[in-house]
């Protein structure tokens, strides 16, 4: 009870209280422009923090991380450009919904399915972060190979109604993935003796480009002149109603246990339990077809998995010293140079900061309530009332400063442009490109898996499906593979008997 | 050690009133590695602690990528005016090379100073029949190909660091590449590989708790923090250290009354309480080596590395 009021009133300090509230707003404008990214954000900030009390740093980073994870969503809806990677999948339902006159109640739910997403992150991460980080322990390379097969199997439920355009899109994926310094043998592949490419392709910025370039083009395209009125973005007015929050509920369980699950096992991220949790409220959806149409379900499933990797990523972090992303990086890093050793007595050592820590990525996950809803929504939407002829550069120059950032290197800028491109003629060309991200996260992850498996094993393939979690992941492989085929002869066989 | 220093203090004298108004602007240090490693959070508490004694604020560039060589290669462009300069540990520069071709080598840089090291560690599980570093070493000489161990990249300095104690004593052992040392720990403490091989600092809590048993260090002397794991020399070893250590490094053509400024800020702000307890938090001891006894180290680590790499038939 004592550790309890001190975490609170640490929690509540002004300080603590003023970074949290600034960072999330920050968190939301740095999600909202296009090519900002958190990650560059708490790199650039953590370091000017180190001489602050510990918990003002940490709020930071907590406001941050969460709030542009919704912040993302934004454009996402109004305009089809991904505000971050992990909004990808929001841009699926979200702006069709927007076309359709819903902006409003797109926000909204991104909002709301944001919050529960990263709440539900938050409360793991304080009651069952060292339980579940022994858990991922039992990961190793077999059952990480299955994962990625398993989110790729999920290629399948976001291809669109062209299988074959969707297995070719995933091939250029997978393509792209094999780019670079190989990890195994250190041999360098389709590098063609340019040093830059021994890293291989930077994610972020193929993503940026690939996602965020077409619709800008398009935007151009419309050569509009004169933008919105106030009167047409209709925002604000959109109530959610009990019927709407009681057929979300369901989504929002299952993107939020989807979420945490990819959030605890290093190396994946926010953008695939996006993607795993949109397949996984369309494969469960009565009316799958309409998914891709401005569902709803689409938007709430998206923004809630990404928000719900966010707190669970840090569970491997502070639990075991072993950081699954860079922002957890960033964390162990600022607490080293705080003084506390990462590792499992890390709580032990400071639980009034740990836990403090934790108690700010639950108060950040409920600001963006506040923060989204009421401010941001409202402010950062009016920028779809710029014309587009003042918009379409401003974003491009967002864009060209947030990848020029990542790594310092012009050559960056070339690829997002060339990514953006191909995205363009791929999209006129009605190839999906969610499988190219799919194929390019999931490929590298694959392919090393198995082969790191199969040193293990000396070679012994029979090992890859006898341990029993692999087994497990293998089969929901195959059950997420056959699940449409079975439901569309089953609804043919009810249609049948109908008539 | 003394000498070096008393003559880097008198050189300073000299240069003080050439120099005096060196830096007037902001310094930017590239690191070859991202944010958040082990060679990244050195740096930034470095620079912040820099920032005082040269009374300039400095900005880290993090540029990872190819083990390092991304942003060293990318380094070459930078000016020598005494802003530009690098913090990287020694893998880029004496490892990375041996694989692949760098548009650099060990004596493409002026040497300003090392400013930290430590030993990687051999640990395994508490079940593991040896419980020293000559039982384990015969163990594993006992039975060839049967163990596993993780270490944090193919050709990396932890691989060949591990080569050259087993070649030395005919063991074989089946290497598991993974992403860095925190993956080699995870797959480590899961059971997945048999050995953890990597740097102290994320296995340390393991070791201390007993969940973890380190029974070599590869450096020649034994470490403090991990009082069951032997130190080369005692195995007879002595010449196969191989450590991670960190450095700061200046472009070819850097003015040298800037680079004895440098040597004199780093030495103080290195042996600093403050950057000594931060060091001992993380694993690692201070050590200054400055200006031309740098390169030589530098290079004598170059061309062992060589070797061993040769050997493995990884050598580019």
């Amino acid at each position: 009870m004592d550790l309890l009021t001190q975490i609170a009133g640490s929690v509540f300090s002004l300080g603590s209280v003023a970074a949290m509230l600034g960072a999330s707003l920050l968190g939301v404008l740095i999600g909202a422009l296009p090519g900002l990214n958190p990650v560059m954000a708490i790199a650039l900030l953590l370091p000017l923090t180190y001489s602050m009390e510990p918990l003002i740093a940490l709020g930071m980073v907590a406001g941050i991380y969460n709030g542009s994870m919704y912040g993302g969503a934004i454009p996402a809806i109004l305009m089809r450009i991904p505000g971050t990677p992990a909004a990808i999948a929001t841009t699926f339902d979200g702006f069709p919904m927007t076309q359709r006159g819903e902006a409003a109640r797109a926000l909204k739910i991104a909002c709301w399915s944001s919050a529960i997403g990263g709440t539900a992150s938050a409360l793991a991460l304080m009651t069952m972060g060292p339980l579940l980080a022994r858990a991922t322990l039992h990961f190793g390379p077999a059952e990480y190979f299955w994962i990625a097969m398993f989110g790729m199997a999920s290629i399948g439920v976001l291809v669109g109604d062209d299988a074959l355009k969707g297995l070719m899109a995933a091939v250029l994926g997978l393509l792209l993935g094999t780019v670079g310094l190989d990890n195994l043998s250190g041999i360098p592949r389709f590098t063609f003796g340019e040093p830059w490419l021994l890293g291989g392709l930077d994610l972020v910025v193929i993503l940026v480009g690939l996602y965020a370039l077409p619709p800008v083009i398009a935007l151009a395209e419309q050569a509009d002149l004169k933008g919105l009125s106030a009167a047409a973005l209709k925002l604000g007015r959109a109530r959610l109603g009990w019927a709407e929050i009681k057929g979300l509920i369901p989504t929002w369980l299952r993107s939020s246990f989807i979420g945490i699950g990819v959030g605890i096992l290093p190396g994946a991220g926010g953008n695939i339990a996006a993607f795993l949790s949109y397949s996984a409220a369309k494969s469960a959806s009565n009316d799958p077809d309409s998914f891709g149409k401005g569902n709803p379900q689409g938007v709430a499933a998206a923004e809630c998995g990404n928000n719900a990797d966010n707190a669970a990523s840090m569970i491997p972090a502070l639990a075991l010293g072993i950081p699954g992303n860079v922002v957890a990086a960033l964390v162990l890093g600022a607490l080293l140079i705080h003084g506390l050793q990462p590792g499992p007595q890390l709580f032990h050592q400071n639980p009034a900061l740990v836990g403090g820590f934790m108690a700010q990525m639950l108060v950040t996950s409920l600001l963006i309530l506040l923060v989204g809803g009421a401010a941001a929504t409202r402010v950062f939407a009016q920028v779809q009332r710029l014309p587009g002829v003042l918009m379409v550069p401003m974003i491009l120059v967002l864009m060209a400063v947030g990848v020029y950032v990542i790594n310092g290197r012009v050559v960056d800028l070339w690829l997002m442009f060339a990514a953006g491109l191909a995205g363009y003629v791929l999209e006129k060309l009605a190839f999906p490109l969610a499988p190219v991200v799919l194929g390019l996260i999931l490929g590298p992850m694959a392919e090393q898996s198995v082969r790191r498996a199969l040193l293990i094993s000396r070679g012994e393939a029979t090992e890859l499906l006898t341990r029993p979690i692999s087994a497990v992941i293998a089969v929901a492989t195959l059950g997420l593979i056959l699940w449409p085929i079975l439901r569309a002869w089953q609804r043919r066989r009810q249609g049948a008997t109908t008539i | 050690m003394k000498t070096l220093t008393l003559g880097a203090a008198a050189l300073l004298l000299g240069a003080t009133t050439a120099q005096a108004e060196y830096p007037e602007r902001p310094i930017e240090i590239t690191v070859p590695a991202p944010a958040g490693g082990g060679t990244d959070t050195s740096a930034r508490m470095l620079a912040t602690l820099l920032e005082g004694e040269l009374g300039a604020s400095i900005a880290i560039l993090n540029a990872a990528g190819g083990g390092g060589s991304v942003g060293v290669t990318q380094f070459m462009q930078a000016r020598n005016d005494g802003y530009s300069l690098l913090a990287t540990w020694n893998s880029p520069i004496t490892t990375v090379p041996q694989m692949q071709p760098t548009a650099y080598a060990p004596d493409s840089f002026v040497p300003v100073a090392s400013t930290s090291q430590t030993a990687y560690t051999l640990c395994v599980a508490p079940g593991f029949p040896a419980e020293t570093g000559e039982e384990f070493l015969a163990e594993l000489a006992a039975n060839p190909g049967r163990y596993t161990y993780g270490n944090d990249g193919i050709g990396g300095t932890m691989q060949l660091a591990a080569e050259r104690i087993f070649q030395a004593r005919g063991i074989e052992t089946i290497a598991v590449p993974f992403g860095g040392a925190g993956e080699t720990l995870q797959n480590f403490l899961g059971g997945h590989v048999d050995i953890y091989g990597g740097s102290i600092s994320p296995v340390l809590p393991y070791a201390q708790s007993g969940e973890a048993k380190c029974l070599i260090v590869t450096s020649a002397a034994a470490v403090p923090a991990l009082p069951q794991a032997a130190g080369l020399e005692e195995l007879g070893l002595g010449d196969k250290e191989t450590l991670l250590w960190r450095m700061v490094l200046a472009p070819a053509g850097t003015d040298q009354a800037i680079v004895d400024r440098l040597i004199a800020a780093l030495e103080t702000t290195v042996n600093s309480p403050e950057y000594t307890e931060f060091l001992a938090g993380v694993g690692e001891v201070p050590n200054v080596v400055t200006g031309p006894a740098l390169g030589e180290r530098l290079q004598g680590e170059f061309d062992a590395l060589a070797e061993v790499a040769q050997s493995l038939g990884l050598a580019q």
